[in-house]
This record gives C-alpha cells, structure tokens and sequence, in this order.
C-alpha cells in the first residue's frame, strides 16, 4: 500500500502532524478522494481522511462547512460521487445495511420516536442488526441492553416513556440505543446541539467512557469548539467542504484557525485545559 | 429454547391489563352482536332456536355438512364430501347460509382495515392515515364504477376493485418515487393520485343509466354487506391467513420504523424495501376488505387510533389489539346497518363514519395535543 499522508489538502500546516505509525492500518475509518454532495453541488471534496482506531475524533468548523455531510459520507448515507470510505477494510457502500450496522453506529442530533415508547423498548431496539426476522432477544442482547441502559445513565428511566422525558434525557435515552447496537465505530452527528449544559457533559462523558473502557473508535461532529478541544484526542478542522486541518487539538486549535476558519478573532490558550476567548467577529 | 417457545415470543405481546381490558370487550361486543344479527331478521326466530341452530348438532357433528356449508357444494363434491342439506332445519338453514356468514365476513372486514390502517399509521409516520390513503379506495373506485358503467359483469367486481386499488398504489409510489421516497412525498403523491381518480369517478357517474346499478356503485362505494355469503367470506379469509401472522411478524419493523428514517436506516434497516414490503402487505389487507364490502370508511382510522390511546404505540400490542377491535367494530356497526332501519339496510360504511365521525370530534375536545406518535 502507498504511504499516504494523514490529511493532503495542499496546505502546508498539515504535513508536520504524520506520526511514525502508517496511518492506514490504524484507521477505523479511512475516507479517499471522497467528493459528497447533494443532487447537482458537490458540498464535501476531501483527499484523505483517517479515523483512527481507539481514538476520539472532532470534526469541527462553521456552519455549512460540511460537517454533517462529511458523516454522512462517513456511515453511507450518502453514496460519494467519487472515491470511497472504507470501515477496517471494505468499503461501506458495498456491506448489507445490516451487517454495517453491526459495526458502525450513528446518533443523530434530533430523533423522533413514538412517545408511548418507554426507554428500555427504545434501548431493546438498538439490537435491530443484530437480530434475524423473527428472533426474539436472546439473553445476550438483553445483557446488552442492559450494558448500554447503565452505561448511558439511565437506569433510573428505564420504565419512563419518553413523553415524559426532558429533551436531554431523551438524548441519553437514544445514546442508550445506539450504544445496544454494541458497535466497534460510533458516529455521532452534533449530539449536543440541542442541550443544556449539564446534559451535554454527561454526553461527552459517557462518549469518552465509552472510548476508554470499551475501546470504541468514536467520530463526533461537534459545533463547540472548545468542547471539541477538551473530549477529543484529534480534531479535523474543515472549512468550506474541505480539510484545513488534522491533529491533536493543541496543534489544530490556534488563534490562526479561528480567524481563516471561523472568521473569529480569539485568545487561545492552553494552561490545564484548552480555553477559547472569542473576542469579535471579523468580516 | 424450543422452537415453538421462540416463534410465540417472537410474535405474541405481554398480555398486560389494558390489552386484556380490549381483548375482552372486544370478544364480548362480537359475540353479543354476532348473537342479535343471529337472531333478527325477516325470518324470525327466538333467541333459544337461533342458539339451537347455531350449535346444531347434524352440523357440527357431520364434517360433510359443515363442509358443504362452509366450502360451497361445488367444492365440497370437488372434495368428495358433499352432503344434501335438506336435512337441516329452516332456521339451520338461514343461520348458516344467510346470517352467520354475513357476521364472519363483517369481522375478517373489521380485522383486515384494522390491521392495514396500523401499518400505514406508521409508514406515512401520521396517526390520522387510513388504509386508503395510498390511492386504494380511488383506485377500487373508479374500477368498479368503470366495470358498472359498461356492464362488464357484478362478479367481476372484487377483483375489479383489488385491481384498480392495487393499481393506484403502484402508480402513487411511482409518483412519489425520487431515488427513494419519503412518509410525506407518499402521502401528497396519495393526494394527487386520489383527486384525479376520484374526478374520473364522478365523471362516470354520470353514464350511469339504471337507478339499479347506480344503487349497486353507491353500496360499493360506501361499503356494503348485503348480501354476503360463504363465498365472500372464504375470498376475505384466504389472505387474512397470510395477513394475520405477517402483521404480527412486521411489528418490530413498524417499531423500528417510527424511530424515524434515519434512526431505522443506522440500525441497519433497508428502509426502502421493508417499506414498500409493508405498504404490500397493507394493501393486501385493505383489498381483501374492499372485495368483500366495498370501501368500508373510518374502521381502519379510528381502530388503531382508539387501540393506541388504550395500549401505546408498541406495534406488537397495538396490533393484536387491532386483531380484536377491528371485527368488533365491524360487526356491532353491521347490527345497525342491517337491522336499525327496519326493512331498510344501509351501507355498513355509513354506519362506521356516524360511529367515527363522533369518536373523532370527542378526541378534538378532550386531547389536548396530538405529538403522542
């Protein structure tokens, strides 16, 4: 296989963040020559991209930057006009929905269900792919679910319907879904968008636990920049459809991004943690 | 686990109070009403004798006589079992030639509109859908108008109606087909689909002559039982068989299908196929119902919405008590239909919308927001 860089975008800022590693075989997800568009536009034009495995990794940038689209490239929802994304191996396009499922999961940031649903019949659901036409759940997706039910926090709502739910419960009640789908690779579509404060923590936070305990390659779009800097070990910065930058958030996340990205003038600093001080927008 | 053990939990809910609390009243309604239509009729007859002929013993032990009646005489002497009739009682007679039919026929009606009015409640994601909302009753419509107005034959007529509904179906997915389609596009394609073929309609109307056969058109078109016997009731109960455990088997798609496209499409569902696969198997449903009684109105809105507020939106439960409450409405709204006007019958499918109608306005009144689903 060639040595392909991590990120070729032409810009030269990307260059010095190739580790000694190949990044091809760690990535959980590798996206080549990828163009992602809608109808006749072309929105997302991206060389290279890598997620690698084990990892949490950030897409950030303003809106219309093609963040969501990019995912939906990523989970194959969108079929690329050109080049391929392959999951530890095989391209997405080409896998039964089924056995995708199996191994890549996706949140979206705003979900709809039935409000009679209670949060353990939402949470059994997460077991779809994994289950034939008319299997029942055998014990081993019941041990699932119940994994996901407590990883998610929610154990105290299992019987609550989600009617009755406050709309970050309900998230927690869709992350419990997703996590029952016991995938390797997580997609998570601006998953906090929606939320108060307290709620997006504890969705990071159980992301990140997710990452370390179960060692599940996590992909999240994220519209907090700072957010990103402080859940994520990478973050790639895309500006206008493309890449401007990949690496570890104290490399990406620079006064200079914020001004060419996010058309933001800001402090940026970095004592314990990352902290971002916008200052005023700039034309 | 057993086979048996998994295909029950596969397919059979919990039974908790509330499904029992519908199961029950529905099997009590049915019996009750069956017991009236039984009972009352131009030909009259006590209670005692109508129960007496119903549990008629040269019927019920004699296999051949119950096959005679059941399968028709051309089959049963087809089969070799065919036995005279003559032998049975008047009043054996006309329970089981005339009445007892006309009450299965009503519930397999029931059952089927039921049943297909869930599944379109979740395919279109809208709880107000109804089995024709894809096209089929304008579709059966202007077919059997079609096949009235150039006199090609009454028995031609159910499968005039299953064609054209069947037809209108396709064409209202191939209408809204872009790629892939959408709850919405489907229900606007229904819409445009539905208004051209119901101009189409009442333009025919026109080219009817005969009051007999405008009479005949109108019963179709609003939904009809008279006059049904066995052979209605084996044309409706053929695909109730395939129909009933399908349904059964689809709930977790339903379910998984309203935790909205993209939800269903990242656990791995082809939701373009188990769509399209359900929307076949609803439209199974609703023609078996439009071929015996024509287009039967409200059972298949107001079922499944009524089973909702009592059982949740869990497909598994809100399916078999669809299996329940759909023959109970039916049949009990048949009661009226047939027997409320005295000499007069009315179309059955009168009947439901007056029942509908109300149940509708009182769900106005009384709920407050309608973001359940």
């Amino acid at each position: 296989m060639p040595d392909i860089p991590l990120v070729s975008t032409g810009t030269d800022s990307t260059t010095d963040h190739v580790t000694d590693e190949d990044p091809v075989d760690d990535a959980a997800l590798l996206a080549s020559g990828i163009e992602l568009g809608y109808g006749e536009g072309i929105v997302v034009d991206c060389d290279d991209l890598v997620i690698p495995e084990g990892e949490v990794t950030a897409l950030v940038g303003p809106n219309g930057s093609g963040k969501s689209t990019l995912l939906k490239g990523l989970s194959a929802e969108l079929s690329p006009e050109s080049g391929t994304v392959l999951l530890n191996g095989s391209d997405v396009q080409e896998r039964p929905a089924k056995d995708l499922a199996c191994e890549l999961g996706l949140l979206d940031q705003e979900n709809a269900a039935p409000g009679g649903l209670t949060v353990e019949d939402l949470a059994s659901h997460g077991r779809y792919p994994h289950r034939g036409f008319l299997d029942p759940l055998t014990d081993e997706d019941r041990d699932a679910v119940e994994r996901a039910i407590d990883l998610a926090g929610v154990d105290h709502l299992r019987d609550t319907q989600l009617s009755e739910l406050s709309g970050g419960q309900k998230q927690l009640a869709f992350v419990a879904m997703t996590l029952a789908q016991d995938t390797d690779v997580l997609l998570l579509d601006e998953p906090t968008t929606y939320l108060d404060l307290h709620h997006q923590l504890r969705v990071m936070e159980v992301v990140r636990t997710l990452n370390e305990e179960r060692d599940v390659t996590v992909c999240v779009v994220l519209h907090d920049l700072q957010q990103a800097a402080r859940f994520a070990d990478y973050l790639v910065a895309l500006d206008d459809g493309e890449v401007y930058d990949w690496g570890p958030p104290e490399d990406v996340v620079t006064e200079q991004l914020l001004a060419d990205v996010f058309d933001v003038d800001a402090a940026v600093s970095y004592d314990d943690e990352p902290r971002i001080v916008p200052r005023r927008a700039l034309d | 686990m057993t086979r048996q053990r998994r295909v029950r939990d596969a397919l059979l809910p919990e039974v908790d109070a509330q499904l029992a609390t519908i199961i029950g009243a529905s099997v009590v309604l049915m019996v009750i009403a069956g017991l009236v239509q039984i009972r009352y009729g131009a030909y009259e007859m006590p209670f005692e004798i109508a129960v007496r002929a119903l549990f008629d013993r040269a019927v019920w032990t004699n296999p051949e006589v119950l096959a005679t009646l059941v399968l028709g005489e051309n089959a049963a002497r087809f089969l070799g079992v065919y036995a005279d009739l003559s032998v049975l009682s008047n009043a054996t007679i006309v329970v089981w030639t005339v009445r007892l039919p006309r009450v299965l026929v009503a519930a397999f009606v029931g059952l089927n509109l039921a049943v297909s009015g869930a599944i379109f409640q979740a395919i279109t994601r809208n709880e107000l859908a109804s089995p024709y909302i894809l096209g089929v009753s304008s579709g059966a419509g202007v077919a059997v108008v079609f096949t009235l107005v150039f006199s090609l034959g009454a028995y031609l007529l159910p499968l005039a109606a299953v064609a054209g509904g069947t037809g209108a179906f396709l064409l209202v997915y191939a209408v809204a087909w872009r790629g892939g389609t959408t709850p919405v596009r489907l229900v606007l394609a229904g819409v445009v689909v539905g208004t051209i073929f119901n101009s189409l309609q009442t333009g025919m109307f026109y080219f009817i002559e005969s009051n007999g056969v405008m009479r005949t058109a109108v019963a179709w078109l609003a939904g009809s039982l008279v006059g049904v016997d066995w052979t209605d009731a084996r044309t409706v109960a053929i695909p109730t068989l395939v129909v009933v455990p399908a349904a059964l088997a689809s709930a977790r798609q339903l379910d998984v299908l309203l935790l909205g496209e993209r939800a269903a499409r990242s656990l791995g569902m082809s939701v373009e196929r188990i769509r399209f696969l359900l929307s076949t198997l609803a439209i199974v449903a609703a023609s078996a119902a439009v071929a015996v009684a024509g287009l039967v109105g409200f059972v298949g809105l107001v079922v499944p919405h009524a089973v909702r507020t009592f059982v949740g939106s869990d497909y598994r439960r809100l399916m078999t008590g669809c299996l329940f409450a759909g023959p109970a409405l039916v049949v009990t709204a048949d009661v009226f239909a047939r027997l409320a006007l005295g000499g007069t019958q009315v179309p059955v499918g009168v009947v439901t919308g007056l029942l509908g109608g109300p149940y509708f306005l009182l769900l106005l009144r009384r709920t407050e927001s309608f973001t359940e689903f």
